[in-house]
């Protein structure tokens, strides 16, 4: 009797400090839940909403209104025929295809360097990182100074063909892309070296060790023990630099305009121009909406997937 | 591990080779920052690589003194911009720490709010562009476009993913020992975490807040678009500092763009050891 009173208390009280517990944690949580809630849930019914419509903002009347101007699911059916919208879209990807791919190779060879130590590293490695430190817009100013026609690129280039070389980068619909694609590689390099460096320093070293005693060339070792060894870590490092380069806008914006013409117009680039020049903002819902999709659905497919690979 | 003089000589020379063409674009705006005029760009074939006459001219322009050379004057000087940049992020910076400092605690703790990690990731993967029209709509009917605070908030969500998640990983990793013990002392919980918790993250609080305030810093495309004149941050003014009677304000720009970089670049090194923790969402830790 005696041990059943002196219990009873005791659990209660430990039932009211979970409970308590539980609450803080509800209360500690709620200001990020609300912000989330704030930049989501609103502002995507509201597109919803206005996407369906024919309103933009200088048609006088509020946006609550827009209904007024209904018009269905037209805003969707242009958005399928619109080629300055598609070549935007492929524009972006193929951005993507060339830069991804050559900061990855830049990257990892940088890493395998760095995987030991030498005279000198800490110095060199703080110096390769300075480039993804420096503000976009700011880049995107110094690619375009560098790219002017008497711009440092052509005074080197002058100076190992030994002729004027008097390129003008940024108004030559092909060069434009590739100027800018150079400035992308230059700031994002950097951030797949720091990714797989780290990755590469974090696999264990006693497989390493005993394939060295087996006589496994460093070629053997690096494709059959590091790289599968990081393999989550390049897809982070791939999925971060694929969703960055998606959304490319401010280096290049700075540097081009997304011209000459639309020789540079990414998704953002053609987004923006048409919320702050053509003003037709429910048409803009309407595409960002359909990106917002079609990006939730990809990237809960690919978490998933991910999830899973880390069990199995 | 012992490597050959040839691997030696082989790699330095690859890496000192890659960090000189890496260090060219950050080097020539700094050396246009200190150009005269006359040096800003290629008369003839004659490219001036390094300033032959350093001046601060450039420097003094931004801020509103005009030289003999530069005898155009500035409708607006760099000094707002500046404040608006470093005002708009502070607080942007200060919304996503809160926010996200409770908010990992709260899951690192409690397990509440387990629908956030993914809920966060999901805010960083969406372009800012595509969910601007609301917001810019919002803004307007609240009246904070051209505003700090309408910009500061806006900073303060898009960055809060990188705060919860840097914080959370803090969290995960600290012990729970000395928590434990206050609390058996009979602290409240509450005053656990702002009494030992909080304190004891300093480092951790630091560095985040660090690597958040870069990230805002950094950002042109939001205030693009929802600032037009007195809040306009330093890429926005950067990008408006052309004129017509001179075209191209290469020098002035360039010492916009000096004053621009180095904070994020000093406080990025500062906080080398976080970078990838906070940019993998601490799915890596150095």
């Amino acid at each position: 009797m005696t041990e059943v009173t002196t219990l009873m208390p005791a659990t209660k009280k430990a039932e009211t400090q979970a409970n308590s517990a539980a609450r803080l944690g509800l209360w500690l949580t709620l200001p990020a839940q609300l912000l989330v809630l704030f930049i989501a849930l609103f502002p995507i019914l509201m597109q919803v909403y206005i996407s369906l419509t024919d309103w933009s903002p200088l048609d006088g009347i509020p946006w609550w209104r827009a209904y007024e101007l209904w018009i269905g699911l037209l805003n969707y059916t242009d958005l399928m025929a619109d080629s300055r919208f598609w070549g935007a879209l492929w524009r972006t990807l193929f951005v993507m295809l060339v830069c991804v791919p050559v900061q990855f190779l830049l990257g990892l060879g940088l890493a395998v360097l760095f995987v030991d130590d030498f005279r000198g590293k800490r110095v060199l490695y703080s110096t390769l990182l300075v480039p993804m430190m420096v503000v976009p817009a700011v880049a995107g100013y110094m690619f375009f100074m560098l790219f002017q026609s008497g711009g440092p690129v052509n005074d080197l280039l002058s100076f190992f063909t030994s002729e004027p070389v008097r390129i003008a980068w940024l108004s030559d619909p092909d060069l434009a892309l590739i100027a800018v694609m150079v400035a992308d590689i230059w700031q994002w390099t950097p951030l797949m070296f720091l990714i797989l460096l780290a990755g590469m320093i974090s696999v264990p070293q006693d497989q390493q060790m005993a394939a060295i005693l087996l006589g496994a060339s460093w070629w053997r070792r690096f494709f059959t023990i590091v790289l599968p060894r990081m393999k989550s870590i390049i897809i982070i490092a791939l999925a971060i630099r694929v969703i960055e380069i998606f959304k490319i806008f401010d280096t290049l914006f700075i540097m081009t305009g997304g011209g000459p013409g639309v020789a540079t117009e990414t998704i953002s680039v053609y987004i923006y121009k048409v919320t702050q020049q053509e003003l037709i903002w429910s048409y803009v819902a309407a595409i960002a909406l359909a990106i917002l999709i079609v990006l939730s659905v990809v990237s809960v497919f690919a978490i998933k997937r991910m999830q899973r690979g880390q069990d199995g | 591990m012992q490597r050959s003089i040839a691997f030696e000589a082989f790699r330095y020379a690859v890496i000192l080779g890659i960090v000189a063409i890496s260090l060219v674009p950050t080097l020539w705006m700094i050396s246009m920052a200190f150009k005269p005029i006359a040096e800003w760009s290629a008369a003839g074939a004659d490219l001036t690589w390094w300033p032959r006459n350093p001046t601060l001219d450039n420097f003094r322009f931004i801020f509103g003194q005009s030289s003999t050379e530069l005898i155009v004057a500035l409708e607006r000087t760099a000094g707002r911009p500046i404040f608006a940049s470093l005002l708009t992020a502070s607080v942007g910076t200060l919304i996503a720490m809160t926010a996200g400092t409770a908010a990992a605690y709260g899951l690192s703790r409690f397990g509440q709010g387990g629908n956030l990690p993914l809920a966060l990731i999901q805010l960083r993967l969406f372009p800012p562009m595509a969910v601007m029209i609301p917001v810019m709509i919002m803004w307007s009917f609240l009246g904070l476009i051209d505003n700090w605070f309408g910009l500061s908030l806006i900073y303060g969500i898009v960055t809060l993913p990188f705060a919860f998640w840097l914080m959370k990983t803090f969290f995960d990793d600290m012990p729970r020992e000395i928590e434990d013990a206050a609390l058996v002392e009979g602290c409240t919980r509450w005053r656990v975490f702002l009494r030992i918790t909080l304190p004891m993250m300093r480092p951790a609080l630091a560095s985040s807040a660090l690597f958040v305030f870069i990230l805002n810093w950094s950002d042109y495309l939001i205030a693009l678009l929802l600032t037009t004149r007195d809040w306009a941050t330093i890429p926005v003014y950067m990008a408006s500092l052309s004129s017509s009677m001179t075209g191209q304000l290469y020098g002035a720009k360039a010492a916009l763009g000096v004053i621009a970089a180095v904070p994020p670049i000093i406080m990025g090194i500062a906080i080398q050891k976080h970078l990838v923790r906070g940019l993998t969402f601490g799915a890596l830790k150095e």
